[in-house]
Order: structure tokens, then sequence, then C-alpha cells
């Protein structure tokens, strides 16, 4: 059997940290993305520069750090986001889009068309930044198949390098995830995105692997909002022998071992909030 | 309608659980939906069922509790189990069957497999698959999307079978109609899981989870509190739950104001909340708790007072 090359992107420092009860220092994110470079990770997702100015550091340290990876900067679909993560310097500028007329309609108060519209304004400031641009489609799980479709040829036209498909609230089966790709219009590549609410995120990655998809979004342990996202080692352990992603397993535990106490403190530790925070 | 077996009996040790756990344990199970419950024939003799006229078969041997008329009623589990890791399915025709393994199965051409299953002319066909490689639900759920009429899981972690909470969650999610349980016993379920086997289950287990209704950063609190659905696959009362908006680092000051809006605290001072919280939480690598954020608050208050008459 031929083993296929595909690639990881990690999202620990991003979607993992979000998980509640989950919060690094600079020098923790630092540390993290450094391991995650070595272990052969290809793209690390190393947060949101829009957050504030330790997250710009973290990107700026991170990206002297590691030599391999290409550091992605997470952002809203709007300028103000986008111009922090160019300061910053990171190597590919995520831009996420809110695919299902759920969330264009209650989260974003927009609609289709206007979506299109800031997406293109978005597009056109990353390239005149000379920056690589990957989209992301946010709850494409629920969104309308034709306008997956739309924003895929969108992406495409506006030269995105990767569109990252989202199961963002963790709903898709194996076989959804096939339907959705194999709708999708050829030409750009594909990243699968799954969060583990029904507990099919490795399943689903797998799938969408099968399917096409070049990268896998996956997290060290699982960490991630809600029920959490692709489990790294799981995703390893489940294609075996049949998908290479360029990460030994054993590393990879040994990784865990070594950060879980950096990953899990406020299981190793009690402490309560900072009396210097508190003493003004 | 689908068979849902659950095993999660078979797979811990029962001795020093209560009977009255181990009962109450199985009417819960029958609220969320299962149809029928396996039990080992040492436990079947503990449980006070009628069916089998105190004859429980030899030691080894298992068990169904299934509900007719309303009452549980113990039954031989008639199943014969046939392990399949390779691609050769064995001939199934016209027996009572459980197949196991197939836990690399997603990897390969289930639909195919599936279509094949579906034709051997097996009298009875329950599919309980591995997860050693952590798909085991998602099998589970594609089979009986083929067509497949029955499955079996076990509640929570701790054994190799389809989880049943995630199971049904995915059932109810594609066709609400498929299953007639009430998911919302899973929060009690939990609990009741955790006193007979003294393991706490993890925070984040997929539907069943004490934290997977947390919500803290910014982008999915404002995305919650303007539609819940934005951001959450089901409804926390579906399993029994409630939402909770927590203050940490990926809080915005959006989150912060509603909740000190929801402690009946000042609102005063909300950016330097938020920036402190941030600091705190980054180096304590946990939310603020309520206690703390009336503390901050209070700390802030008191700052902008002294401001003003000074």
């Amino acid at each position: 059997m031929t083993i296929k090359q595909k690639y990881i992107v990690d999202t620990t420092l991003r979607d993992g940290e979000q998980s509640p009860g989950i919060a690094f220092t600079l020098k923790e994110k630092v540390a993290i993305a450094r391991a995650l470079d070595q272990l052969g990770v290809s793209r690390i997702e190393a947060g949101t520069p829009a957050m504030g100015k330790e997250e710009c550091q973290a990107f700026e340290k991170i990206r002297l750090a590691c030599r391999y990876a290409r550091i992605i900067a997470w952002n809203r679909m709007n300028l103000d986001d986008i111009k922090s993560s160019i300061s910053c310097g990171a190597d590919i500028i995520h831009v996420c889009v809110p695919a299902s007329d759920l969330l264009i309609r209650e989260k974003l108060r927009k609609n289709r068309a206007e979506v299109l519209e800031q997406l293109t304004a978005c597009a056109d400031f990353v390239h005149s930044a000379n920056k690589e641009l990957t989209i992301g489609l946010e709850d494409a799980s629920r969104a309308d198949r034709d306008f997956i479709v739309r924003l895929t040829q969108r992406a495409i036209k506006l030269g995105a390098s990767t569109l990252r498909i989202s199961d963002t609230v963790g709903i898709m089966s194996p076989s959804a995830i096939k339907a959705c790709i194999n709708q999708i219009p050829a030409g750009i590549d594909l990243e699968i995105h799954a969060h583990n609410d029904l507990g099919m995120a490795v399943a689903n990655s797998i799938q969408g692997l099968r399917s096409g998809a070049k990268y896998a979004d996956a997290t060290l342990f699982g960490i991630g909002e809600r029920a959490g996202n692709c489990n790294l080692e799981h995703l390893l352990i489940a294609t075996k022998g049949q998908l290479d992603f360029g990460i030994r397993l054993d590393d990879l535990r040994l990784l865990q071992e070594i950060l879980s106490p950096v990953i899990f403190k406020n299981r190793h530790t009690v402490h309560s909030f900072p009396s210097s925070l508190l003493a003004r | 309608m689908v068979t849902i077996i659950d095993r999660t009996l078979t797979a811990l040790h029962t001795n020093q659980i209560q009977v009255q756990d181990l009962s109450h344990f199985c009417d819960l199970l029958f609220i969320c939906g299962v149809t029928k419950i396996e039990l080992p024939a040492t436990l079947a003799a503990r449980l006070s069922l009628s069916g089998l006229s105190g004859n429980t078969g030899a030691a080894g041997t298992c068990f169904l509790i299934q509900k007719q008329n309303g009452r549980q009623q113990l039954f031989p589990n008639d199943l014969v189990e046939q392990n399949f890791s390779g691609n050769a399915l064995p001939d199934i025709a016209r027996r009572k069957i459980r197949l196991t393994g197939m836990a690399d199965l997603i990897s390969r051409d289930y639909r195919t497999f599936f279509e094949a299953l579906l034709h051997s002319g097996a009298t009875t066909l329950d599919l309980c698959p591995s997860n050693s490689m952590h798909c085991a639900t998602a099998i589970a759920l594609e089979w009986i999307f083929a067509g497949g009429s029955s499955v079996s899981c076990a509640f929570s972690c701790g054994h190799d079978f389809p989880r049943l909470e995630e199971v049904l969650m995915g059932l109810k999610l594609r066709d609400s109609a498929s299953i007639v349980g009430d998911l919302s016993v899973f929060n009690q379920l939990r609990n009741l899981y955790e006193k007979m086997t003294r393991l706490p289950v993890s925070p984040m287990k997929a539907v069943i989870g004490t934290d997977i209704f947390k919500v803290e950063s910014g982008i999915h609190v404002d995305g919650v509190l303007k539609n819940s659905a934005t951001y959450e696959p089901f409804s926390p009362q579906t399993v029994g739950s409630q939402r909770e908006i927590v203050l940490g680092k990926h809080s915005s000051e959006q989150s912060v104001l509603y909740k000190l809006r929801e402690q009946n605290l000042s609102e005063t001072g909300a950016k330097s909340i938020l920036k402190q919280i941030k600091e705190g939480c980054s180096q304590l690598g946990r939310n603020i708790s309520d206690l703390e954020l009336y503390a901050l608050a209070s700390e802030v208050k008191n700052d902008h007072q002294t401001e003003i008459y000074c």
C-alpha cells in the first residue's frame, strides 16, 4: 500500500488555547511552538494577533524560534485584525469567513453579498503586504452547498493557497465530510478542521484527508473549545501505515509528556489569583 | 427503529457497586433511549429481574435486559460474537451475529463493506466496532446511516466500544425522530457513572463533559449571546446541563460586562478588569472565579472612587 504524504496544521496555540481553563504565557507559547516545529509540524497556527500586544510579541518570538514550520495568524474577516497579523510578521494570514447563513445573519448581521465583498477587501489587503493568504469556511457543515462553491470560486480567484473546511460545531460525519468535499471545485489545496462534539473529529479528519484534503488541523491532547479539536496523537495512531505527516508517534508522545504540565498547569498547581495583580 | 444495546455493565467491575445504583443506572439507560442492556451472568443474579426464573446460566454468559410492557425482563443474549479484521466477510447467513473489531474501517471503503453486510443474509446483525483507533462512534453511526439496524455501545470511556452518548446524540442531530429517548438524563448518568466507577469523566468529554458548555473566547461569547446555536451543536438543556460564560485570557470587554451584570457588580473599570484577568489567567492557566471577579471589581471601583474624591 502506498503511504500518502499529508500535513498537519497544529492549532494548539489558537483553537486549543480557546479551551476554557487553558491559557499560555508568552514564554509558554514560544516553547510549545518551538517543540512543534522540531516535531515536524508543517504549519503552526500560533494565535490571533488582534488579541493585543502580548499576542503580537509572542508571534514575533515564535517566528524567530521556528526553523521549519510556517506560522499562521488567525483573523476575523476584518482589516484591523489583518493589519495586526501583518505587522507581527506571520507567514500566512488566515481569514475566517462565516459560511453558514446562521452565522452570517446572527453573528455578522450581514448577507452573503456583503460577505463576498468583505472577503475580497481582506484578500486585497493581504496581497498588498505580499503575504500568503488562506481562507477558512467557518461552520461549513451547516452552510448552503451552493454558497460553499461560490466562496471556493472566490477564494481561488483571490489567490488563496488553501481553503479550510471547518466543522465548527462538530456535527459532521465522515460521509457528510466526503459529500461536502466532493462538491468543492478543484484548484485550491484543502484543509480539514474538525471538532469533537460527537466524538468523531479523528474519523472526520481521516475522511477529509482521504477525500482529498492536503492538511488536517489538530491539537496536542485534542484540547479546544467545548469537546475539543482533532487529537493529534489519535490521528497518528489511526492513520499509521496509511498517511505520513512527517511526525513520529513516539516523538509526539514524549513531547506531550514534557508539555503536559505547561498545557494543564491548572491541574498541576493550585494557586489563587496573583495577589500582585490585586494589590494596586 | 434502531436497536441500541448498552454494554457498560459488561466492562465494569460491578462487585463493589450497590444494587440500588446498578438498578438506577439501568433505569436511566432505558430513559435515554437504550433498547437493551447487556450484563454478565454474575450481575444478572444480583438484580431482581423476571424472565429466567432464577436460572442465570453459567459464569461468563451474558444476558440482555429488555423492557416489555413497562417492565424490565431478562433474556439470554443469543448474539454470537465474531471478530472481523480482514477483508473477506465470513459467511454469516441465517445467523445472529455481533461483529467486533473493524477498528480501522474508516480508513477503508466502509460503504462497500456495509453494503456487503446488509446483503449477508444474517438473521440479526449487530455492530460493535473497536475504539482502538478512536473511530468507533463514527463507524457505528455510519453503519446506521447505511441501513444497519443494531449497534452495541457503552457509556462514557474506559472500554473499547462506541460511546453510547455520542451515538445517541449523533442520531438525534441527524433525525430527532430516530430515537425516542430523553437525553437530558445524561447529566445524571455521568454523575452516577462517576460514583460507580470512582473515576472522573473528562470535563471535555464529548456530549457529557462538565466543561463543554463553558464559553470563554470573546468571539464565541459574542455569538452565543446573539444566538446560542451559532457555536453550540445542541442546547445544554438537551443533555441536562447549563451554559456558563467564563472569564479568561480570551475574554472580551463585552464578556466582562456581561459577567459584572450577572453578578450585580459595578460596570466601572471593565477595561482595567479585563487587562488584569488576561494577565492573571495566563499565569495560572485557568479561568477566574466569581469570587475573584468580585475582588477585582471591588479593587477597581475603590481606585476609581479614590481618583474622584482625592
